[in-house]
């Protein structure tokens, strides 16, 4: 839809490295501030739209040593917890078999949203689900936040309470353009290239999916929030023809500067697909095992009464099982 | 709209106490900045999906503002799809002859939104009805055409953005009150219209009309694909309905039906462009409808009216030419929006121009059109829940790059504009009386409606540029007659 050059996503959603250095930082280092200031990182929004952090006043007062024991993230902490929920999303969006289309466009609400808050101010697990909810709405895909939730046995709840936070942050720029649309594109024009005939045909096909699976790639690391689809795209193409060989790459990507971009040289493009390259190289995919003790931290930072409710919980029940029922 | 109610609404009212402390004003002195800019005039639409309002710019009493209310999804389902679906669209849209979408504004009350949009005075609807039923005298040819070009060159814009309307009739087609962009078309209301779910509401005594007339015929014969096709064989029918006062296609509805076929519909349009035939569109006989029913669809006979004795036009005028390309059968030879500016009909006098509503030339007539009514005992109704507090409330409110409640600033380019809305009709309302605060008592919520600081700044802005640039106009054909603008 629409044109890429004109659009949303090229004018406000395209970043620099340091761009985003900078928001990370400036996120982290607030939510660090409210820990120490109020006892908790969660940001609430207001009925009358305003944002506030929740405070926990009483914690301080009745056990402020429980208060020391609470640690921020790191800003690379951060990082590893939305890398977890990335690769979560297209666990759930496979498990939905959802197009890659839908997936995409979840994954990049979901990098948009974290560009603008901390994991330590919004729960990420209920901000991934939400971002997943809203990409399916946008995409002419409607799944209801019940069966979404049912699917994945989580209170659907979370996502309708999160929808419209969601498509706040995003400053309602919904339409975004995935580098699987482009991808199509440079594999047909590569056939023409090529003059394939029905042998390399076969070839480049598979040339295809294993591109695909490289922009899958591609989309959880940063590189769409600092690069254009159609460069993704190429990067994508040239990561899996680089296992196998199929065309001259460089001549190819020589005939499409020619045609489409005098201005622009083989080596400038070269330096951006490099740095795609890179960014995927050092891409990470923590298990929950990795992140277990960082959730840990997370929980703490974002709900501080919760953990010391449990505890009393426990304590009471001990003294009277009736009690249980007034902790409502 | 005490202060209670702002706890108890939270989603986490149990931990959310920031708020209270510090929640203690209330009372009109107390309303928020961005409305005590706006004036509420009252509700000047209405529709499935909400209400729209009319309201003004104290600072600039000339810059109004359409407000168009979404409700919250019927279904428990969240934000209404619909709406995200039009600001999506209208996010990156950007054209002199479609409406722009100025701010979006949430109600995180009730999770509404609101869209806010320029204000048109007109549309095609209450145009064509005020010289059927008022002057009872035909719409001038420049004027029609000045339409019809116009709302080319936004479909136009659209169909080149992959952007089909599926929705176009006159009440959607907003033209510009007096002003700086006075009588110029803005395409309104899209992204709405879903053609195999449409929701076809009742025909009602207060006009609200969804309309089957406007539908092209592979839909009605149940294509399952459609193009922007669909599109021009609505502006074809609104062409004729321009020339004609009345609708081309005028069939009856079944109510009820999940399904896009409209026998009657069909019917009335065989009647006068004749039977399609499968030599003149050869998929016609793939389309589910024209299989299935062959007895009622296929087996009825007629005769060629005549389309040129129905919009009494001569088969050699150029207006006539145009028409039937936009009423070709297969969608697929149908006559595209770029290639109907380019159209013969469009390079002979009298040429097209900015002000469709005021020819160019002294002495010719000009038309008054009468100002849309409004309903001025209405508020923002079914918002009035939420007691909005200042944004101090508390120590602890989040500052930052965050986005406020008013989450959009318009983008750079200056283009004011409108927006769609239903029809409402005039009875039982002060028909012209705008008086400003009418409907902005005591009892209107001033939080319902969170409005943009910079909205009255931005208009005067871009009035400022416009008036600097008496541009915009660079896509309209070659003038003899630099008189015209």
């Amino acid at each position: 839809m629409a044109d890429f050059m004109t659009s949303t996503h090229r004018a406000k959603w395209i970043f620099t490295p340091q761009d985003l250095k900078e928001k990370y930082k400036a996120a982290n280092q607030r939510a660090k501030q409210a820990l120490e200031k109020y006892g908790s990182t969660r940001v609430d929004v207001n009925i009358d739209g305003s944002f506030s952090y929740a405070e926990h006043p009483n914690d301080a007062k009745e056990n402020g040593d429980n208060h020391s024991r609470q640690k921020p993230l790191k800003v690379e902490e951060e990082q590893l917890m939305r890398a977890f929920y990335e690769f979560k999303i297209q666990d759930v969006c496979d498990a939905f078999k959802f197009p890659r289309k839908i997936q995409a466009t979840a994954l990049i609400y979901f990098k948009r949203f974290y560009l603008q808050w901390s994991v330590m101010e919004h729960q990420p697990k209920h901000i991934m689900l939400t971002c997943i909810y809203a990409a399916c709405k946008a995409e002419e895909n409607h799944v209801s936040a019940e069966e979404l939730g049912k699917g994945i046995e989580q209170d659907h709840q979370v996502i309708l309470n999160n929808e419209m936070l969601v498509l706040q942050s995003l400053g309602f720029d919904l339409i975004v353009y995935a580098p699987y649309r482009a991808l199509d594109g440079f594999l047909n024009d590569v056939e023409e290239f090529c003059g394939a005939k029905e042998e390399q045909l076969a070839m480049l096909g598979s040339l295809h999916e294993s591109a695909k699976v490289e922009v899958d790639k591609i989309m959880r690391t940063d590189a769409p929030l600092l690069f254009p689809p159609g460069q993704l795209a190429l990067a994508a193409l040239r990561r899996s023809n680089e296992a196998c060989g199929i065309f001259d790459f460089e001549r190819y990507l020589k005939s499409v500067l020619s045609r489409q971009h005098p201005t622009l040289s083989n080596s400038d493009l070269a330096v951006f697909l490099n740095a795609v390259d890179s960014s995927v190289n050092k891409l990470e995919t923590p298990t929950s095992k990795d992140v277990k003790h960082i959730d840990r931290k997370l929980k703490s930072c974002l709900d501080p009464g919760s953990h010391d409710k449990s505890k009393k919980r426990k304590h009471r029940s001990k003294e009277s099982s009736n009690d249980i029922l007034d902790m409502s | 709209m005490g202060d209670g109610n702002t706890n108890q609404s939270s989603s986490r009212a149990g931990n959310s106490n920031s708020m209270s402390g510090n929640n203690n004003t209330s009372g009109n002195g107390n309303r928020p900045e961005w409305l005590q800019q706006y004036d509420l005039n009252g509700k000047i639409g209405e529709g499935t999906y909400g209400l729209v309002f009319l309201a003004r710019i104290k600072s600039n009493r000339s810059k109004s503002i359409a407000i168009k209310k979404f409700k919250q999804s019927k279904d428990g389902d969240g934000v209404s799809p619909t709406a995200i679906r039009e600001i999506m669209l209208l996010r990156e849209i950007n054209h002199e002859n479609v409406v722009r979408l100025v701010n979006v504004h949430i109600n995180h009350a009730d999770m509404s939104l609101y869209l806010a949009f320029d204000y048109a005075e007109h549309d095609l609807y209450e145009i064509i009805r005020h010289h059927r039923d008022k002057v009872n005298q035909s719409i001038n040819q420049y004027t029609i055409k000045s339409l019809l070009w116009q709302l080319l060159n936004g479909l136009n814009y659209l169909h080149s953005n992959w952007i089909v309307h599926r929705d176009l009739k006159p009440s959607n087609i907003l033209v510009m009150g007096e002003g700086e962009e006075h009588g110029v078309v803005k395409i309104a209301d899209f992204g709405l219209a879903r053609i195999y779910q449409s929701p076809l509401k009742a025909l009602s005594d207060n006009g609200v009309v969804v309309t089957i007339w406007y539908r092209a015929p592979e839909l009605l014969l149940g294509a399952k694909h459609y193009t922007s096709a669909v599109d021009m064989w609505a502006v074809g029918c609104i062409f004729a309905e321009l020339l004609t006062l009345k609708p081309l296609f005028q069939g009856q509805e079944v109510k009820g039906t999940p399904n896009p076929f409209q026998l009657d519909q069909l019917d009335k349009i065989f009647k006068v462009l004749g039977h399609p035939t499968q030599e003149k569109w050869p998929t016609l006989v793939n389309l589910p409808h024209w299989q299935a029913d062959v007895q009622q669809i296929q087996g009825r006979k007629y005769d060629n009216a005549g389309l040129y004795s129905v919009v009494h036009l001569s088969p050699k005028n150029p207006a006539y030419d145009l028409l039937s390309k936009m009423l070709e059968y297969d969608p697929r030879k149908r006559i595209t929006a770029a290639q109907a500016l380019e159209h013969e009909y469009f390079r002979m006098e009298p040429l097209p121009g900015r002000n469709a509503l005021v020819p160019p030339l002294p002495g010719e007539k000009v038309v008054n059109y009468p100002n849309r009514p409004v309903d001025t005992t209405t508020d923002f109704e079914g918002t009035i829940s939420l007691q909005p507090s200042q944004p101090a409330s508390s120590g602890n409110a989040v500052s930052g790059g965050m986005p406020g409640p008013h989450v959009m600033t318009t983008r750079s380019v200056p283009r004011p504009m409108p927006m769609g809305m239903p029809r409402l009709q005039p009875q039982g309302m002060a028909a012209y009386n705008l008086t400003s605060q009418a409907g902005m008592g005591g009892g209107m919520n001033p939080g319902a409606m969170p409005m943009q600081r910079g909205v009255a700044a931005q208009a005067h802005q871009q009035q400022q540029i416009r008036r600097k640039d008496p541009a915009g106009m660079t896509g309209y054909p070659p003038q003899k007659n630099s008189r015209r603008f």
